[in-house]
């Protein structure tokens, strides 16, 4: 390691150097604030502007600023994790193990977890809700901005963390053609203890990531914990005095019970992992088949594991319950009702854990009660969906991209969520337990929900963030090709667990290649769908038509122009005041989101 | 009204089709797979129709409210929100009490401490997995093996399931048998085999590379090939000792 730290501390201090350089030469310093002049005594006399380039970036505390970090972070993340899929779903065309070797595998469907769970889904949720919470709570900006920052910034150096092993091994082989010794570099392999991370495999494989993975865990935790507190304070107490609880937008009930959960149970993880770590570091007994036994790491981590499912798939819920009904034409159909179910959820999630370790061995009359919660927390999401279609029923529905993505992920519902009760029914579990139906089950729901919910709100909410509008055929297109793929992946795989196969296989008996390939021509499908989202929106932010009607979705009409868009109607207002020649329909190449140079709301 | 009665004609035939194509034909080859399959039957004839109804609902609605000239607004009905509510719970009660039927039953779940008393005429195996293999102890006979696990039918069986190193699972899809084996723990597994034949036996907990290898086979043979498997077994572990002049006498050493 010493060896090698002037070769790093060498490209640091050269790439620093650089990028200082290209900054004074492109943007001399401007006057600025770190605090952005919020708490200035000389406020109002001061010109408050943020500084620009990537200072601006890097020292935001404006909760729009911080949600686009959020959201390109947990796409960036989650587009890495895709690609783990892809190489997972490439190895399972064929039986053998002839594309990736096991270890490769292994180490691809454990970061493959980490990463979807920790890195993309909590952080795109929490950067949808930062930009938009303030503007539909009509706050000025999250309770702690700072703090929000902090949340923020905290997450990168998670993921390298976490990721190591294979950040380490291209360091390393990189590094590696200079004469410096790269030996601790290589010796860090990417980690293959499954996500779950069951002990004693997780204290008994000697690769020391695994040690560096559970500090990104943590130091992950604790980042997530930090937003869920700014979004609960938020929520709470930053509301106008005539927004009250029956006024609050269903995004918002969401994001504030999503809260509540991470609350209680990142903590709960974050010190798990740290039990983890002292027990492959000093010696400590805490999961030792002598001392606590292996048993007690799988009460701790699904105590949290449960929790977190819906941590993932509230926000997504509340996306839904938002979008749909401006598809509509009318308002969210039994919005009390859907209120009380995500609390409902919320509180159940945390009865349910045991219901993944129904195989151990425990208890039969543990096993029903586990098993009653379990079923009983199907209640409340049949409601939702009962709901969303008694909002579509008597309305007039609009088939835009958003629209497209919400009616896919309630249809992927049904059958993700069907699929769930067999597996609460702890008879039919022990059977489907650890097989692919499981994976089959929940990929419905974290494929077919909730990046159908995120890319309904991209869709949704792009015209607001970037003033741009994309290609709205594409996006139909889009839309559609992902619903088919998650289905066409991962139905198979419901069948496959019937047939047996158990998961985590990197080689399978032939008898199941076929369902095998099919999921895998599905996965591709939702790959290249993925990738005409990206091409679809990037090359929006660039070229597409700039908006000049405030009004996209012709929400006046049914009375649901929410005050999101009231904001965005001001922005327009104020930029054609500011600039009236219509020559800025050719200004392409200035960045839309840059002309919001004011945070401050204009009341 | 023409639409309606095709719709419904549409959805008897999706059914049928759908109920026809789940696997319940397939006869059962142990009680604890019966008792399993039953019950997964029982759950997809209500399951499958519910499932076909709510997306058929949710097509319909998008097909005829699509475009819809006179939206109406929003009105909330307590009414129909308690009667979806009351009939999911009802549904799930049906669940769960046909699911507690099946897990009362000793072959899907077993108590602990019950191991104690077995009875005299049960085949008793003690299932050890080790990274990557499994092993295979016959206390009452006397026989140990790591090759496949040779049960016979039609009687009692009581598999004691633990682990060397790391949390395997013993699954066996095909006889609806799956138990963690958890080291410094020993799980029973009990069953009774109705069908003779060969069945696989995977892992299904992940335990390092060799995971996807650890592969074994169930084979279930008559009582009489059973006596004699277990004959030829003590014979063979006579004849490796004697051959390598084993100082130490095995828990198989029996002559015969």
């Amino acid at each position: 390691m010493i060896g090698a730290v002037p070769g790093i501390v060498l490209a640091v201090a050269l790439l620093g150097g650089l990028a200082a350089y290209l900054r004074v030469q492109r943007d001399p310093p401007p006057a600025w604030y770190a605090d952005g002049g919020v708490i200035s005594p000389t406020v109002g006399l001061t010109r408050t502007e943020k500084p620009s380039g990537v200072l601006r970036w890097l020292t935001t505390v404006d909760h729009k600023d911080i949600g686009l970090l959020y959201i390109l972070f947990g796409t960036a993340a989650g587009l890495w994790g895709a690609t783990d899929a892809m190489m997972m779903r490439t190895e399972l065309l064929v039986p053998e193990t002839v594309v990736w070797n096991v270890e490769t595998y292994n180490a691809v469907f454990t970061t493959h977890g980490l990463t979807m769970l920790f890195f993309f889904v909590t952080p795109v949720f929490t950067g949808i809700g930062n930009y938009m919470l303030p503007l539909l709570l009509d706050a000025d900006d999250m309770a702690f901005p700072r703090i929000n920052a902090v949340a923020f910034w905290l997450l990168p150096p998670s993921l390298v963390l976490v990721r190591g092993g294979l950040i380490s091994d291209v360091l390393g082989a990189v590094l590696g053609v200079l004469p410096i010794g790269v030996g601790a570099l290589l010796a860090l392999e990417p980690v293959s203890m499954g996500w779950t991370m069951y002990t004693p495999l997780s204290t008994e494989m000697a690769n020391p990531q695994i040690d560096v993975t559970l500090l990104g865990l943590h130091l992950s935790g604790i980042a997530t914990t930090m937003a869920a507190i700014n979004f609960i304070v938020t929520i709470v107490t930053e509301r106008p005095d005539d927004l009250g609880w029956d006024e609050l937008d269903i995004f918002s009930w969401n994001m504030l019970v999503t809260s509540g959960l991470i609350l209680l149970a990142f903590p709960l993880l974050g010190s798990t992992v740290i039990l983890l770590l002292l027990d492959r570091n000093f010696g400590t007994t805490f999961f030792a088949i002598e001392g606590g036994g292996p048993m007690l790491w799988q009460h701790l981590f699904w105590f949290f594991g449960h929790p977190e499912v819906y941590i993932l798939v509230l926000p997504a819920f509340g996306l839904i319950s938002l979008i749909l009904p401006k598809f509509c034409g009318r308002r969210l159909f039994g919005f009390r009702f859907i209120v009380y179910s995500t609390i409902a959820i919320g509180v159940m999630s945390f009865g349910v854990w045991a219901h993944h370790m129904f195989a151990t061995g425990m208890d039969p009359r543990l096993r029903a009660s586990f098993m009653a919660v379990s079923l009983a927390i199907a209640i409340p999401s049949a409601i939702k969906e009962f709901n969303w279609i008694a909002t579509m029923w008597n309305g007039s529905l609009e088939l835009s991209a958003p629209m497209i993505c919400i009616v896919g992920a309630m249809s992927t519902f049904v059958i993700g969520g069907i699929t769930g009760v067999f597996l609460a029914a702890v008879p039919v579990d022990l059977v489907l337990h650890d097989t692919h139906y499981v994976v089959g089950h929940f990929h419905l729901i974290v494929v077919g929900i909730i990046p159908l919910a995120m890319i309904a709100a991209s869709y949704y909410w792009f015209p607001l963030i970037t003033g741009r509008m994309y290609n709205q055929r594409l996006a139909r297109a889009q839309a559609t090709l992902l619903i088919v793929g998650a289905f066409v992946t991962f139905v198979p795989l419901l069948v496959l667990g019937y047939m047996g196969m158990p998961r985590r296989y990197a080689a399978y008996p032939a008898e199941f290649v076929g369902l095998n390939q099919v999921a895998s021509i599905g996965a591709f499908v939702i790959g290249v769908s993925v990738v005409l989202w990206l091409v679809n929106l990037v090359q929006s932010i660039r070229v597409g038509p700039i908006v000049e009607d405030a009004d996209v979705w012709n929400l006046k009409e049914t009375g649901q122009f929410t005050r999101e868009w009231q904001w965005f109607e001001d922005r327009i207002e104020k930029r054609r005041a500011e600039r009236p020649l219509p020559d800025d329909h050719t200004g392409a190449e200035s960045e839309p989101s840059e002309e919001a140079t004011d945070p401050e709301k204009p009341d | 009204m023409t639409r309606v009665r095709r719709g419904v004609v549409a959805v008897v035939v999706l059914l049928s089709v759908v109920l026809a194509a789940t696997p319940s034909t397939v006869a059962a080859s142990s009680v604890t797979d019966q008792l399993i399959r039953r019950l997964n039957r029982q759950l997809l004839y209500m399951a499958v129709p519910i499932a076909v109804l709510v997306e058929i609902i949710l097509i319909y609605t998008l097909w005829r409210f699509r475009g819809n000239d006179e939206p109406r607004p929003t009105r909330e009905n307590r009414q129909l929100e308690i009667t979806w509510t009351v009939a999911t719970a009802l549904v799930l009660l049906f669940v769960g009490t046909a699911s507690f039927h099946a897990l009362a039953h000793p072959s899907v779940s077993t108590i602990d401490g019950e191991s104690s008393d077995v009875p005299d005429d049960a085949v008793e195996v003690d299932v050890t997995a080790e990274q990557w293999e499994y092993a295979f102890e016959y206390p009452d006979a006397g026989v140990a093996t790591n090759e496949t696990l040779v049960l016979p039918e039609n009687r009692s069986i009581y598999l004691s399931i633990t682990a060397e190193d790391v949390v395997h699972s013993v699954h066996v899809p095909e006889l609806g048998l799956k138990q963690d084996a958890i080291p410094g723990e020993t799980n029973l597994l009990r069953t009774e085999l109705t069908g003779t034949g060969e069945y696989r036996l995977y892992c299904a907990e992940l335990c390092g590379v060799g995971h996807s290898g650890m592969l074994s086979t169930v084979e279930v043979v008559s009582e009489d090939e059973y006596e004699a498997w277990l004959e030829d077994q003590r014979a063979g572990e006579a004849d490796n000792e004697s051959a390598t002049d084993a100082t130490n006498e095995s828990s198989g050493g029996d002559e015969p």
